[in-house]
């Protein structure tokens, strides 16, 4: 089966202010999703895995570039392809959840005519078969969909906004969805839910996932693949059962261990107990940052 | 929204009574006579007694704090007193003058919008490239160079060289045209200015990339996604210095001899008709009060956020 995405020793640099330095933010980087798959590209910040989403997306900063590597999409060398052809794959054959639910819709426009206007954009529907829709996914993602239709994206929760995102981002079927940290912002109830919704869409709509994360313990129980970045650098790229059982590399096994004990995980935990293992984890995971900081760059 | 207008309204009067106590003090304190002015008016020599009489005539013999609190009164009855010079109701002679203005102001706003729009949305979109250094260069000149010799510089290369516009006067709309550009021209520059930092940071957000990810046409995300945040310090702006706009139409009236408020209250100030100037002043309060309470109003309209907010409150 073809991959969705192939990535291909893909350098992002980012251009100096003065002179022609250009700082390296990741290098080399390789990846394949296929469909229906869902790798989890996990990190701590800074690490770079949000500039590889960008770069899938073909949304960086007008600061970076793309150094050298290839991207393919569908099999298609998108690099090549003008920004303008290139916009035409986001929304319809890439969808997309981003970090901060808070901008994820406009603040001005309400939630209905922000996903007919997507709909619109990509396919030529009428207004009200464009309203169905909208509203036959707002249903999907298990939310009231004539209220939320009708509502500013302020009246909405966090959770609920992330739910409708996740919608717009599924809603035309795309072939792959980019998921950068769609549950740092929310609580950790919430962000699992959503997490489940977007496995659970993704089985249905049979899309390549890429999910970012910081959050190995989040990752490991829906992803297919994890790829652990550091530095710039895709420094593992394994299978989650593999590791799950023997991470090879000294930083995955670090950020493992910067997770509760793993026994907590396969046993079926209730939903209290989670939530303190949760926070005890998150201290662990800033001692890593702090660590990390200090080390010197490559 | 009621409680809104509401509090505009007592802001209202309380405005209008201290302009019209400041501007009734100023023209006692202006060098000049009316009495006088009147009476050479008819070019006899008049007596002491005539003078006198005059004098009392208009009120002039009581003291100050009586001249006011009676002219004061008949504000509150809708009476502003009757012109010294034409000896016609003052309310009637201004609201002949207000289309005349409200053209002149609509069709500079008209210009300005024309202009401030598409240039503040190029400015914003090319950044540090060509159209923003055009836009500055033009917002430099808009509010460097006085509209008196802008309209100047108009009349002669549209009228008096090329023959195209009437200098003066109105009727028509090509009447309106030198008119609303120059009016237009001098303000157009600062609000694309303002327009083009309001879009840069509104492109800047996360709702921006939101939408472009989702595949929305750019001109669709800059005009429908990023541009209502963008208007918000516009209007604000707007609402502070139409003050300023309607100031500046005396200049314009004045130059193409446009019969509106603005050119009534200069002859007036030069006859030192009172009763017409503390008219106009009055007047333009009502306006300035007025506008801002639109631009309170459409904050609601632009941004929902505000509109909730206030709702709950209320």
């Amino acid at each position: 089966m073809r991959p969705i995405v192939e990535v291909e020793a893909l350098c992002v640099q980012a251009l100096a202010k003065r002179g022609k330095d250009r700082i390296p933010l990741i290098q080399d980087v390789s990846f394949q999703i296929h469909p229906g798959e869902m790798l989890a590209l996990v990190g701590e910040s800074g690490s770079g895995k949000s500039v590889t989403a960008g770069a899938v997306l073909g949304l960086l900063p007008n600061a970076l570039h793309i150094g050298s590597g290839s991207l393919r999409f569908q099999g298609e060398d998108v690099l090549a392809w003008t920004e303008k052809k290139r916009r035409g794959l986001l929304g319809s054959q890439i969808g997309c959840v981003f970090q901060d639910y808070q901008g994820s819709f406009t603040p001005f426009r309400k939630i209905g005519k922000q996903l007919t206007e997507m709909i619109r954009t990509h396919h030529s529907l009428s207004k009200a078969t464009a309203k169905d829709l909208a509203l036959e996914w707002l249903d999907q993602v298990a939310l009231p969909a004539e209220r939320v239709y009708d509502s500013y994206p302020f009246q909405l929760s966090g959770g609920q906004r992330q739910r409708t995102a996740l919608a717009a981002a599924m809603m035309l079927r795309p072939a792959l969805v980019v998921a950068d940290e769609p549950t740092t912002a929310l609580d950790v109830l919430t962000g699992e839910r959503v997490l489940d919704l977007l496995a659970e869409l993704q089985m249905q709509v049979g899309c390549a996932v890429l999910l970012i994360s910081h959050d190995l313990r989040h990752v490991m129980k829906r992803a297919d693949t994890v790829a652990v970045m550091k530095d710039g650098r895709i420094v593992e790229c394994e299978a989650t059962e593999m590791i799950r059982r023997r991470a090879s590399h000294p930083y995955t096994q670090t950020l493992l261990h910067a997770r509760p004990l793993l026994t907590d995980l396969d046993a079926g935990l209730d939903w209290e107990n989670e939530e303190v293992v949760s926070s005890e984890r998150h201290e662990g995971v800033d001692g890593v940052e702090s660590l990390a900081d200090r080390e010197p760059a490559v | 929204m009621l409680r809104l207008i509401t509090a505009r309204l007592q802001q209202l009067v309380f405005v209008l009574f201290l302009l019209s106590a400041f501007t009734f003090l100023l023209m006692k304190l202006a060098p000049g006579d009316p009495v006088l002015t009147l009476l050479k008016i008819d070019q006899i020599a008049a007596t002491q007694a005539e003078e006198a009489a005059l004098r009392s005539q208009l009120g002039f013999d009581r003291p100050i704090h009586e001249q006011y609190a009676s002219w004061i009164w008949g504000v509150l009855h809708l009476d502003l007193g009757d012109s010294y010079l034409a000896k016609r109701p003052v309310l009637e002679m201004l609201l002949e003058r207000v289309p005349g203005t409200f053209q002149l102001a609509l069709g500079g706003i008209a210009v300005m919008m024309a202009i401030a729009v598409p240039l503040g949305l190029l400015a914003a979109k090319y950044p540090g490239r060509l159209p923003d250094h055009l836009s500055r260069l033009l917002a430099l000149i808009g509010s460097s160079v006085p509209s008196f010799w802008m309209g100047l510089l108009l009349i002669y290369a549209f009228s008096y060289k090329l023959n195209w516009l009437p200098t003066m006067g109105t009727g028509s709309f090509r009447h309106m045209i030198l008119p609303s550009l120059t009016l237009g021209l001098a303000i157009a520059a600062v609000y694309a200015r303002l327009l083009r930092a309001g879009l840069l940071d509104s492109l800047s957000q996360e709702y921006i990339r939101a939408a472009r990810a989702r595949g929305i046409a750019e001109w669709r995300v800059l005009t429908l996604h990023a541009l209502r945040a963008a208007l918000l310090p516009v209007v604000t702006v707007f609402g502070m210095s139409v003050g300023h706009l309607l100031a500046g139409t005396v200049v314009v009236e004045i130059l193409f001899s446009w019969p509106g408020l603005g050119s009534l209250a200069v002859e007036a100030i030069f006859a030192r008709d009172y009763p017409v100037i503390q008219g106009y002043v009055l007047l333009i309060g009502v306006f300035v009060v007025a506008v801002n309470l639109l631009v309170d109003l459409s904050y609601g309209w632009l941004d929902p956020r505000i509109r909730y907010e206030k709702g709950e409150a209320a």
